[in-house]
């Protein structure tokens, strides 16, 4: 069972800049780290080959820094690693993020699963994953919490507000998966070393993908940012209630109903 | 002159932080309340592939560099505790071992200690000295294809652990040599563990050696050089220690950040005070030579570089700067620091012990002082 793992770097702090112009995230100088919830993407693909045998590459489109990441996940066992980095990339939204992705899974051919996280910790839209879906014509199982492969079925516990439910697809199939589907494990020293000495991790440009110039980057991204502020964080006054617990849970629905909270 | 880590290296050095805050940093309260590491976390080093690093792949190691080395424990030192000299020991153990073994002991004795089947030992001290080889009295005497062991080691890390270790004794020439012996032979019993100050879980105990029986094959370098090999382990260890020193320092600094950020004092939190910035601003700028020096010094290890005098003038800086950040940090925690809940109380007694292991502070003037008196260049 082969898989591909789509892993983003995202930027380590959330004290990042924006372009006013462009509404971009102004990226160059912050330090990057892998997803975290990607993480998870990753070691659920390696628990399932540790099952099932297989394949694993990881695929990122980013800036030529996302080369860490990908070799994080090389340290962790992952067996490929492919980024797309150009400049034409620059500025994508998530549809086009999907759209450059879906071109390289399909480059990549060898297939059965596509492993994505959630949601990121930047963007956090969790549309990218769907979009790819989508672009690839696959069944999407989203938020899993549990992945079981029977035969060329996928099931996956899914979370949902307010319980779980299972749901199946056939090979092949694109899954997000939830942070607490697993614990990432941490690489070891010899696998850092052979993900930095051994290992490659191909730089694939517009021109390796095909595909059509006026759906990457800016240029095709649909989405405009009108306008983009910082949220202001008031101060409030805090009240610490005291007494008995059933006396504290009495006052404090009196006050929430005062203050038209409840 | 490069100053940058290479990729590899920043990613071991994340590797060991997520390590020390998932496997260690948890246990901790457990292994200061039974002054024990817990069994399997041997094993839990042995499978991050964090002992023998230097040792090449075809003997149970990695093969990677000192500067590795340095770095992965500099973050396990963050977390003050004894199961993170666990691993330095693992490493210059198995080094010295590897370093001065032939091809039949490095085979033999090489793997377990990279494997997590062994806890290694260095046994030198004894009641009578830590510092001077003429004091030592434990005695090898040839039997047969033997040589029969006699006399007591003193504060032996990890003695009582299964596995082997070098014991050093002298031999019928009255000369030091080193044995690696097996921990579980006959006549190898062990005192219970001191208590000590810092380090729970050190596992620090007397050895007594009754008429133990070493294979003569067993000898680690050459018959008589057992003190030069305890000498050259030390230089290799003292880097590793002091980069345990570099490890926790750091972690006064962010200790004392964290608290000083918050603890109001008029009003105003005490980094607002200038005197306190200035203690900050000291602990830092001291914090970044030690840790350059000894990146440099672990670079020269690389090189192939002899890092006998180096290593000692390292020592002779970091240990009392070192000492003054964590006396920094505590001063800086007021009541706080002197109470268990604090971290920094544990560092604080950690990082005493530097002086005096693995060669005292005193030691290290000889050794630089000495070596500028000899040499030729003015
Ligand atoms: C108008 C606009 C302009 C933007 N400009 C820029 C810009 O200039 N530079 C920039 O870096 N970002 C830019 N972005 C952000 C960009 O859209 C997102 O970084 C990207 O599309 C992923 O979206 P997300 O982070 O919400 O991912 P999500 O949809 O939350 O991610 C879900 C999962 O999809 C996968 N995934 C997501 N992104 C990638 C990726 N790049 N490679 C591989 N797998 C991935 C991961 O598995 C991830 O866990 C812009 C966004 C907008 C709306
Ligand atoms: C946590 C810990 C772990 C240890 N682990 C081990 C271990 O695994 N194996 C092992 O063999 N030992 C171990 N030891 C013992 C340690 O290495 C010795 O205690 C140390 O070398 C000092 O020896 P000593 O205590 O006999 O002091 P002494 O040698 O008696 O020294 C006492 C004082 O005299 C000074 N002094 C001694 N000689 C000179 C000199 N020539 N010139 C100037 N000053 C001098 C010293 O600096 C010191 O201040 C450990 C100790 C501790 C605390």
């Amino acid at each position: 069972m082969d898989i591909v793992v789509c892993i983003k770097q995202v930027p380590e702090t959330n004290e990042i800049g924006w372009d006013p112009k462009t509404g971009t995230l102004i990226r160059e100088g912050a330090g990057g780290i892998l997803n975290r919830n990607d993480k998870n993407a990753l070691e659920a693909a390696l628990q399932l080959r540790e099952q099932h045998g297989g394949l694993i590459t990881a695929l990122s489109m980013g800036p030529a820094q996302a080369d860490e990441a990908l070799r994080e996940a090389l340290s962790m066992g992952i067996d490929k690693a492919i980024l797309l980095c150009d400049s034409v990339f620059a500025g994508a939204d998530t549809l086009s993020t999907a759209y450059a992705l879906s071109l390289a899974i399909n480059k990549i051919m060898r297939f059965d699963l596509i492993l994505c996280g959630k949601e990121t910790s930047d963007g956090m839209t969790a549309q990218v994953a769907p979009q790819i879906a989508e672009f690839l014509h696959l069944p999407q199982l989203t938020g899993a919490t549990e992945i079981a492969i029977e035969n060329k079925l996928v099931r996956i516990k899914q979370r949902l507000e307010y319980g779980f439910r299972i749901v199946e697809a056939f090979f092949p199939a694109v899954i997000t998966v939830e942070r607490g589907i697993n614990q990432p494990r941490i690489p070891p020293m010899d696998s850092i070393m052979e993900a930095y000495r051994d290992k490659e991790v191909q730089v694939w440009g517009a021109g390796d993908l095909g595909g059509d110039s006026a759906r990457y980057g800016l240029k095709g991204s649909p989405t405009q940012s009108r306008n983009i502020y910082t949220k202001q964080v008031r101060k409030g006054k805090v009240t610490i209630l005291e007494g008995e617990p059933d006396e504290i849970a009495r006052n404090l629905i009196q006050l929430l109903k005062q203050k038209d909270l409840l | 002159m490069d100053f940058t880590l290479s990729g590899e290296s920043k990613m071991m050095v994340k590797a060991a932080r997520d390590f020390a805050e998932r496997e260690i940093e948890p246990i901790i309260p457990r292994i200061e309340e039974e002054d024990a590491l817990p069994d399997d976390i041997l094993q839990k080093f042995a499978k991050a592939r964090m002992l023998g690093m230097m040792i090449p792949k075809e003997y149970g190691g990695i093969g990677s560099t000192a500067l590795n080395v340095i770095l992965v424990l500099e973050e396990l030192a963050k977390t003050g505790s004894a199961a993170a000299f666990l691993v330095a020991f693992c490493n210059s153990v198995a080094e010295t071992v590897y370093q001065w073994g032939s091809e039949d002991i490095r085979k033999r004795f090489v793997p377990p200690l990279c494997d997590g089947s062994s806890y290694p030992a260095m046994a030198f001290t004894e009641p009578g000295t830590g510092s001077d080889p003429t004091a030592i009295t434990t005695t090898a005497t040839p039997d047969e294809d033997y040589y029969i062991l006699n006399g007591t080691k003193r504060f032996i890390s990890h003695g009582h652990g299964k596995g082997y270790g070098v014991f050093y004794a002298n031999d019928e020439t009255g000369r030091i040599t080193a044995f690696v012996a097996d921990k579980s032979s006959e006549g190898y019993t062990c005192s219970k563990p001191w208590a000590l100050m810092g380090l729970a879980g050190q596992g620090l105990v007397d050895v007594f050696l009754k008429d133990v029986k070493v294979p003569k094959e067993n000898i680690l370098g050459e018959k008589g050089k057992g003190f030069h090999i305890l000498l050259r382990w030390i230089a290799g260890e003292r880097i590793q220690q002091m980069a345990f020193m570099v490890g926790m320092g750091q972690e006064c600094l962010n200790e004392s950040l964290k608290f000083a950020k918050e603890r109001m004092v008029r009003g105003r939190p005490v980094t607002a005070m200038q005197g306190f910035q200035w203690m900050l601003a000291e602990m830092h700028a001291s914090i970044e030579a030690c840790r350059w020096w000894t990146y440099r010094v672990a670079s020269k290890q690389d090189e192939g570089d002899d890092i006998q005098v180096d290593s000692a003038a390292l020592k002779l800086f970091v240990v009392p700067t070192i000492q003054e950040v964590a006396r920094k940090a505590l001063q800086i925690h007021g009541s706080y620091g002197y109470c268990k809940d604090y971290k920094i109380e544990r560092l604080y007694r950690t990082i005493a012990h530097a002086g005096i292991t693995a060669s005292s502070t005193e030691l290290q003037k000889t050794i630089v002082g000495s070596a500028l008196a000899r040499s030729k260049e003015s």
